[in-house]
C-alpha cells in the first residue's frame, strides 16, 4: 500500500494541470458544504441564545387555559398562583388591546411583566425610570411599524376583567433592539402592575419565567414547559433547513465526485499502456488496482491541503467578522442582521471524512476493470 | 554447454476472431540459453510477438508448454507471473512506453521500487544503468523532452536496472532512423557480453538482424528455421 502511495503522488503531481483542476473542485465543495453548514449552526446557536436571553429564560410556566398559539384563549388563559410559589419565576399577563398610532388602528398584545426582573433581557428597568402615567417599552420592529419613537405618547384601548372597554395615552419609555420578533411585533411592554391594576386582573399572571434556579414542581391549573419544549419551533425550522441544506451539499459534492469519477474512468482507458507497462515491469493486477483508487483518493486528500490553506484563515476572518444577511422582517424567525458562523470539529472531519470515503470509492468503481485488463491488450491499448 | 533458461515444447496459441479462430502459433519448439543474443523473426502475423508475450509472461499458451527461469508459465497465478516479470525479465517495446508524468530517473527507478529496494540501493542502480545508456545526465528529464533515440535507451536502462535475466524487445528499432538504431543495438550488445544477459528480440528489422547470434524464423505461426549466425558475425 505505501508503494500505491508513493506511485499515486507521483503520478498527480505529474499530471499537473488535471490534478489541480480535480483538486480545486473538491477543495471548493469542502469549504462550501464547511461553510454552508457553519452557517446554519451559527444561526442556530444565535437564535437559540437570542431566545433564551430574551423570551424563554429557563423555561416557562404557563396557565393550564392558555395556548400560545391560540389568540381566543387570552381572554380566559391567566390565573394567581400563590406568591410563595413564584420564588425564582417572572410573571407575565398577557391581554389584547388595540393601539390607535397616528389614527391608524392596530391590534396589539400588551404584556405587564415585572420591571425588576432580570431573567429575559428586555430592559424592563427602563418602565421604572419613567415618570408617566403608563410607561411602555417597545421592539424596533414595533416602533417601525407603529411610527413610534421614543417619548412618544399613544392611545392605547383595552378591556378589563368584566370586558367592559377601557382607553389611556401609553408613553414609550425606550426602544429596544433585540433579534427576537416573537417579544418585538406587535407588542407592548408594560409594568405588570399598572396592568393589573388597568385590567383589574391583580396578581394574576398568564406565564412565569423560569430564572435558572427554579426548579419544576406540579402545579395545579399550570403546566412547564422547558427550554427545549419552547425551542421546538425553532429546532424544527432548522432541521427542516440542514434537511434542504444537505440536498445542496449532496448535490455538490455528488459533483466533485463525477469529476473524480470521469477522471478515473478515463484515465483506465486512456492509460492502457501505462496500465500495460506496469503489468509489464512487474506490479500485480492488484496492486494496479490499489495505485489507481489511492490516486482517486488522493485528490480527496491534496483538497483537503489546499482547502484548508484557503478555507482556515477565510473562515476565521467570517466567524470573527460575521456575515450580513438581508432583512427577514416578518417570517417571524429571530434571524440576527449579521450571522457568526460556528465550525465545530465534528463538521470539519465528518465532511473531510464523507468527501475522503466517497472519493476513494468512486475511484475503486473504475479501478476494479483493470483486474479484467488482458495486459497484451492494455500495452496495445486496444481495450474499448 | 550453456543451460536453458527458455523452454518452448509444442507450443501452440489460438485467438478467437469472429466464430473462428487464428492460430498465431502452431506447435513451435524452441529453446534459448542464457546469454544469447537471439531474435525471433519474420513478416507481420508470423507470431513473433505472440511468441514474445508468452515468454514473458503476459500471455499464455493455449496449448504446449512455455517454461521460462523454471517456471511453467501456465501454471502461474497473477501474482507469481507478475514476480517473475519483475524479478527475471526485462521489456523493451517499439514505442518504448515510458510513463509520461515520471522523469527519466523514476521511470528507470520503477522496477526497483517494486522490489523494495532501499533509496540508496535504488539511487545507485539507476544512475549506474543511465550511465550505461549514455544517459548520466538526463536523470531529471522528462520523456516528452527526449528524442527517439534516448527514449529507447532509457527503455533499455529501465529494462536493465533490475539485472534480469532475460530482456524482451519487441521490434526495439522500429521508430528509431539508422543511426539511433545502431547505437541502441550496440548498447545492448555491449550489456549482453558484460552482464551476460540473454536477449531475445522480435524483429523483421535487418539492422537488427545484422546483430543477432542467432534468428528463429517464424512463418505462419511455424518455426520454419532456426539459424546460428556467431560464426558469421564474427567474420
Amino acid at each position: 500500500m505505501k508503494l500505491a502511495f508513493q506511485l499515486a503522488y507521483r503520478n498527480l503531481i505529474g499530471a499537473g494541470l488535471r490534478t489541480w483542476l480535480n483538486v480545486g473542485v473538491l477543495a471548493f465543495t469542502y469549504l462550501l458544504i464547511i461553510f454552508y453548514n457553519g452557517m446554519i449552526d451559527g444561526w442556530n446557536q444565535e437564535a437559540r441564545r437570542d431566545g433564551i436571553a430574551w423570551e424563554y429564560g429557563y423555561g416557562q410556566l404557563l396557565n393550564q387555559k392558555f395556548d400560545p398559539y391560540d389568540p381566543f384563549t387570552l381572554q380566559d388563559g391567566h390565573g394567581i398562583l400563590p406568591i410563595e410559589k413564584t420564588e425564582n419565576l417572572v410573571p407575565v399577563l398577557i391581554q389584547q388591546a388595540t393601539l390607535y398610532p397616528q389614527g391608524r388602528m392596530i391590534s396589539v398584545l400588551v404584556k405587564g411583566i415585572e420591571p425588576n426582573q432580570v431573567v429575559v433581557k428586555i430592559p424592563t428597568k427602563l418602565l421604572n425610570e419613567s415618570g408617566a402615567k403608563i410607561p411602555a417599552i417597545i421592539g424596533k420592529r414595533m416602533a417601525a411599524s407603529a411610527n413610534l419613537k421614543e417619548g412618544d405618547e399613544v392611545l392605547l384601548r383595552w378591556r378589563d376583567k368584566n370586558g367592559t372597554f377601557d382607553a389611556g395615552n401609553i408613553t414609550i419609555a425606550g426602544i429596544f433592539d433585540s433579534q427576537v420578533p416573537t417579544i418585538d411585533n406587535g407588542q407592548i411592554w408594560v409594568s405588570i402592575k399598572k396592568l393589573w391594576t388597568m385590567t383589574e386582573l391583580s396578581q394574576e399572571a398568564t406565564l412565569f419565567i423560569a430564572n435558572k434556579d427554579y426548579v419544576y414542581k406540579q402545579r395545579s391549573g399550570w403546566f412547564f414547559k422547558s427550554q427545549d419544549d419552547l425551542l421546538k419551533n425553532l429546532n424544527d425550522i432548522i432541521s427542516m433547513k440542514k434537511v434542504s441544506g444537505s440536498f445542496m451539499y449532496l448535490l455538490l459534492l455528488a459533483i466533485a465526485m463525477l469529476a473524480i469519477f470521469d477522471t478515473q474512468v478515463l484515465s483506465i482507458f486512456r492509460r492502457q499502456r501505462e496500465i500495460g507497462t506496469y503489468v509489464s515491469l512487474g506490479m500485480t493486477r492488484l496492486q494496479v488496482v490499489q495505485l489507481f483508487t489511492v490516486e482517486g483518493s488522493m485528490y480527496s486528500l491534496f483538497a483537503t491541503f489546499v482547502g484548508s490553506i484557503v478555507g482556515i484563515p477565510l473562515f476565521i476572518y467570517i466567524a470573527k467578522t460575521g456575515i450580513g444577511l438581508p432583512s427577514m422582517e416578518g417570517t417571524g424567525v429571530p434571524i440576527a442582521d449579521k450571522i457568526y458562523p460556528v465550525y465545530g470539529l465534528g463538521l470539519i472531519i465528518g465532511t473531510l471524512a464523507l468527501v475522503v470515503i466517497s472519493a476513494t470509492i468512486v475511484s475503486f468503481l473504475p479501478a476494479r476493470k483493470i483486474s479484467k485488463m488482458n495486459p497484451v491488450d492494455a500495452l496495445k491499448g486496444k481495450i474499448q | 554447454m550453456k543451460e536453458n533458461i527458455i523452454t518452448i515444447e509444442h507450443v501452440t496459441k489460438r485467438y478467437p476472431v469472429g466464430e473462428g479462430e487464428f492460430t498465431a502459433l502452431n506447435d513451435v519448439n524452441i529453446q534459448f540459453r542464457k546469454g544469447e543474443f537471439a531474435g525471433i523473426v519474420g513478416p507481420s502475423g508470423s507470431g513473433k510477438t505472440t511468441l514474445l508475450n508468452i515468454i514473458g509472461s503476459l500471455d499464455s499458451p493455449t496449448e504446449g508448454k512455455a517454461v521460462v527461469m523454471g517456471k511453467n508459465i501456465s501454471e502461474l497465478n497473477h501474482k507469481d507471473s507478475a514476480l517473475l516479470r519483475n524479478l527475471h525479465l526485462g521489456f523493451i517495446f517499439q514505442v518504448y512506453n515510458l510513463l509520461p508524468v515520471y522523469t527519466v530517473f523514476e521511470n528507470v527507478e520503477f522496477a526497483l521500487l517494486l522490489q523494495n529496494k532501499t533509496v540508496t540501493e535504488r539511487k545507485k542502480a539507476v544512475m549506474e544503468s543511465l550511465e550505461w545508456v549514455g544517459l548520466g545526465k538526463m536523470a531529471n528529464k522528462k520523456p516528452s523532452k527526449l528524442s527517439g533515440g534516448e527514449g529507447q535507451r532509457v527503455a533499455i536502462a529501465r529494462a536493465m536496472v533490475k539485472r534480469p535475466e532475460i530482456v524482451l524487445a519487441d521490434e526495439p528499432t522500429a521508430n528509431l532512423d539508422s543511426a539511433n538504431a545502431h547505437a541502441i543495438l550496440k548498447t545492448m550488445k555491449t550489456l549482453n557480453k558484460e552482464l551476460n544477459t540473454t536477449f531475445l528480440f522480435s524483429t523483421h528489422d535487418e539492422k537488427v538482424m545484422g546483430y543477432l547470434e542467432r534468428m528463429v524464423h517464424l512463418e505462419d505461426g511455424k518455426v520454419k528455421q532456426d539459424e546460428i549466425i556467431e560464426a558469421k558475425k564474427t567474420e
